[in-house]
């Protein structure tokens, strides 16, 4: 109430928030609800919906698929944070720096970030054809190719992919992070007689902390809701082996035309993804928002 | 400051406004002046692909003499079968659309979406008579005709490329045996025997479809279909898949076959650039061969019928693939006569004539006569009487079965192949399969 007659500038009011308030609620919390109402039906799409309990829940929770399919969703996340996180932050660090032809190699490695998914998933499908790609003529690093015909390999093919076309865009937070790291801190550090690694663990690293857990969240936001690259190159297999979470949602719907037990999944996503991030942000303490600068 | 306050408050309740009615008019407009509501017109919805020059012209020519016309709507290939089954129960449904009979249809049927065709066929018999009726049969569910033939039939062939196998001195296979000494000799001299496109899941399905007809004839689908699980265990059902596990274990697709596919050209390229000998393939391949490697498919692009099995129950002239594809009416189209006039045009001369010029090989009962319009007369000749004396003809099992059916169909024949299944743990997957 002070800030009101206090400074006379008056907080915003609702109709601000309005427009956001009004697309959110129509894009995003109806659909949410109605999905909720669906899990509990069963639903073909061509006759009206039918209430069907607990149905669609008993029976994902007895799906060998689904449990397999969310430790998949989770392998896959965690295999993308830690394949990701380490290069883009030295790549970040580099790029934030001023060599020689450093703007044109951060040119040039961005161009992944400026391709859509899609294409990038064919362009891999392509490349790494067995017997008219790189595989054909790489036998000493791939064996007889049949990359997409094992697990492991397939499993692989999808972390490095993704790693491929995403490291471009948190190279570009930690850049953008490192750019802001004053320069005073790395002057002192040089005084006491720090060499360029300690300075990048013991300055660079700290001061990264915010950018590092943006970029995290961003990645396990991401990884769970991986969708385009493993339709385009797996579709889920070999058999059921990279049938993640989010492409078992749209083989239930539509494939099989079972529009409950995919808005089942859906919510089971939901409340996955949402655990995993509140545990992120508590763990790393974002919540409390932790100035890097602070004794600046 | 206060008045910029007060012009950024008000563009931003006009454009919360704006908002609204925007939405709102969409959800309007969806209902009134969509494709699918009664604009007086008959909407033809159909498989987007190379095929719809056909169908356009066949409009055109309904066009002209109509008094209530006909539009073509297409959906890319792909997304057909999801999109289609989005719409058809909507204001934007079609009157009349392309389907793969049998299964592709059995839920419209029993969602009462369609219109059995007994009454177009009593006014005019030739909607039925003047199609071969192993074709007509695989589009009528419990008894009741729903499509009428439209496009071609698509047999599926083991096709060979002609010079590999003349160089290894193998004739195309008549039996099993012939089958499995080709590809000893093919593997022997470095060349992949049978060109699989794994990925795609479907082309391994064909192996199954014809090993299981050859070798326990055309029934233990039918009994499984009407949801006899017990087949599937059943001593036949077990030789079929030994005899897959053979072939497999001979080396007969090579060791990366998961990794490749027909649909983006790896398989058809390895079968052309003498990389391997065979490929089981609907008849398709022709014109996937026709327009990628055109010199092969002139000269050196052989088939054959899928060798017989000495002692199985199948007749060897029996055939898998798609019969054919049909035209459905939706019960509530509100121009039933223009639709049967339409549904006519499916077996004219001209609809014949068409379809055999880009390929395509139509059923109807007098096919023979115009072949010679035929963009290749010998390949659609030795099609035409294929299908013409084969006892049976087996729809895709993929098609045959409700489309609830197919992920996991697909993943259990993919699966045994590779080994990730053994036959019980197939057996089981094919049981748990639904059939209604």
């Amino acid at each position: 109430m002070t800030t009101r007659s206090g400074t006379g500038v008056s907080r915003p009011g609702f109709v601000w928030a309005a427009p956001a308030a009004v697309f959110f609620g129509l894009f995003a919390l109806l659909p949410l609800v109605l999905v909720v109402v669906l899990s509990f039906a069963e639903w073909n799409g061509l006759s009206s919906p039918r209430f069907s309990g607990l149905g669609n829940w008993q029976r994902l929770f007895d799906d060998p698929v689904m449990l397999k399919s969310l430790w998949l969703s989770v392998l896959l996340t965690v295999l993308g944070v830690v394949v990701q996180s380490p290069l883009s932050i030295l790549l970040g660090v580099w790029a934030a720096g001023h060599q020689r032809n450093r703007a044109v190699l951060s040119a040039i490695y961005f161009v992944p970030l400026l391709l859509s998914a899609a294409a990038v998933s064919v362009l891999w499908r392509a490349v790494l054809d067995p017997n008219f790609g790189v595989p054909a003529h790489a036998e000493w690093l791939v064996g007889d190719g049949n990359l997409f015909g094992t697990q492991s390999s397939a499993i692989g093919v999808l972390a490095f992919v993704s790693a491929w076309q995403f490291t471009p865009l948190h190279t570009l937070i930690h850049q953008g992070a490192a750019r802001a790291v004053p320069q005073v801190l790395y002057q002192a550090a040089q005084i006491d007689g720090a060499g360029k690694v300690r300075q990048f663990f013991h300055i660079t690293l700290p001061q990264l902390r915010n950018s590092i857990i943006t970029s995290m969240i961003l990645m396990v936001v991401g990884g769970l809701t991986t969708f385009d690259t493993v339709l385009i190159l797996t579709q889920g297999g070999p058999g059921t082996d990279t049938t993640i979470s989010a492409y078992y949602m749209y083989q239930k719907a539509f494939k099989n035309f079972d529009y409950g037990t995919a808005s089942a999944i859906g919510v089971l996503l939901v409340l996955v993804a949402t655990v995993i991030s509140l545990i992120v942000v508590r763990l790393s303490g974002y919540d409390r928002m932790r100035s890097t600068m602070e004794g600046l | 400051m206060r008045q910029r306050a007060r012009f950024l408050r008000n563009t931003a309740v006009g454009g919360a406004a704006l908002t609204l009615v925007l939405t709102l008019s969409a959800c309007g407009g969806g209902g009134s002046d969509s494709a699918g509501g009664d604009d007086g017109r008959i909407h033809v919805l159909v498989y987007g692909d190379s095929a719809n020059k056909v169908e356009k012209r066949i409009i055109a020519t309904f066009n002209k003499t109509s008094e209530v016309k006909a539009v073509l709507d297409t959906i890319p290939g792909a997304d057909y079968q999801a999109k289609l089954q989005t719409i058809i129960n909507s204001e934007q449904a079609p009157d009349v659309f392309f389907n793969w009979g049998g299964g592709s249809i059995r839920p419209f049927v029993d969602a009462g979406l369609l219109m059995p065709l007994d009454d177009f066929i009593a006014k005019d018999p030739d909607l039925k008579d003047k199609f071969l009726p192993t074709v007509f049969e695989s589009a009528e569910v419990d008894g009741k005709p729903y499509g009428i033939p439209m496009r071609g039939t698509q047999p599926v062939l083991l096709f060979h490329n002609k010079k590999v196998l003349k160089e290894t001195g193998v004739e195309p296979p008549k039996t099993w045996d012939d089958m499995l000494a080709a590809v000893g000799k093919l593997k022997a001299k470095g060349v992949t025997p049978i060109a699989l496109g794994g990925g795609d899941k479907w082309p391994t399905l064909m192996w199954f479809e014809y090993l299981y007809d050859r070798v326990a004839g055309p029934g233990l689908l039918q009994k499984a279909l009407a949801g006899d699980k017990d087949v599937w265990a059943s001593a036949d059902s077990r030789k079929a898949l030994g005899m897959i596990r053979e072939l497999a274990d001979a080396g007969a697709f090579g060791t990366h076959y998961d990794s490749v596919k027909f649909t983006d050209q790896g398989s058809p390229t390895l079968l052309a650039t003498g990389k391997a000998g065979f490929e089981l393939m609907g008849s398709w391949e022709y014109a996937t061969q026709q327009e990628s490697h055109p010199k092969f498919a002139e000269r050196d692009l052989g088939h054959s019928a899928f060798p017989a099995v000495d002692g199985g129950k199948g007749d060897p002239a029996d055939l898998v693939g798609n019969t054919n594809n049909f035209y459905s009416v939706l019960k509530k189209t509100k121009h039933p006569e223009a639709v049967a006039e339409f549904l006519k045009l499916q077996y004219s001369e001209e609809s014949v004539k068409a379809q055999l010029a880009i390929g395509n090989v139509p059923t109807t009962t007098d096919t023979e006569k115009h072949l010679d319009a035929a963009a290749d007369p010998d390949f659609a000749r030795s099609q035409l009487k294929m299908v013409e004396k084969a006892p049976a003809f087996q729809l895709s099992w993929d098609q045959a079965y409700p489309q609830t059916a197919t992920v996991g169909m697909h993943q259990a024949v993919q699966q045994f192949l590779n080994g990730g299944l053994d036959e019980d743990g197939f057996i089981k997957a094919m049981q748990a399969l639904p059939t209604s």
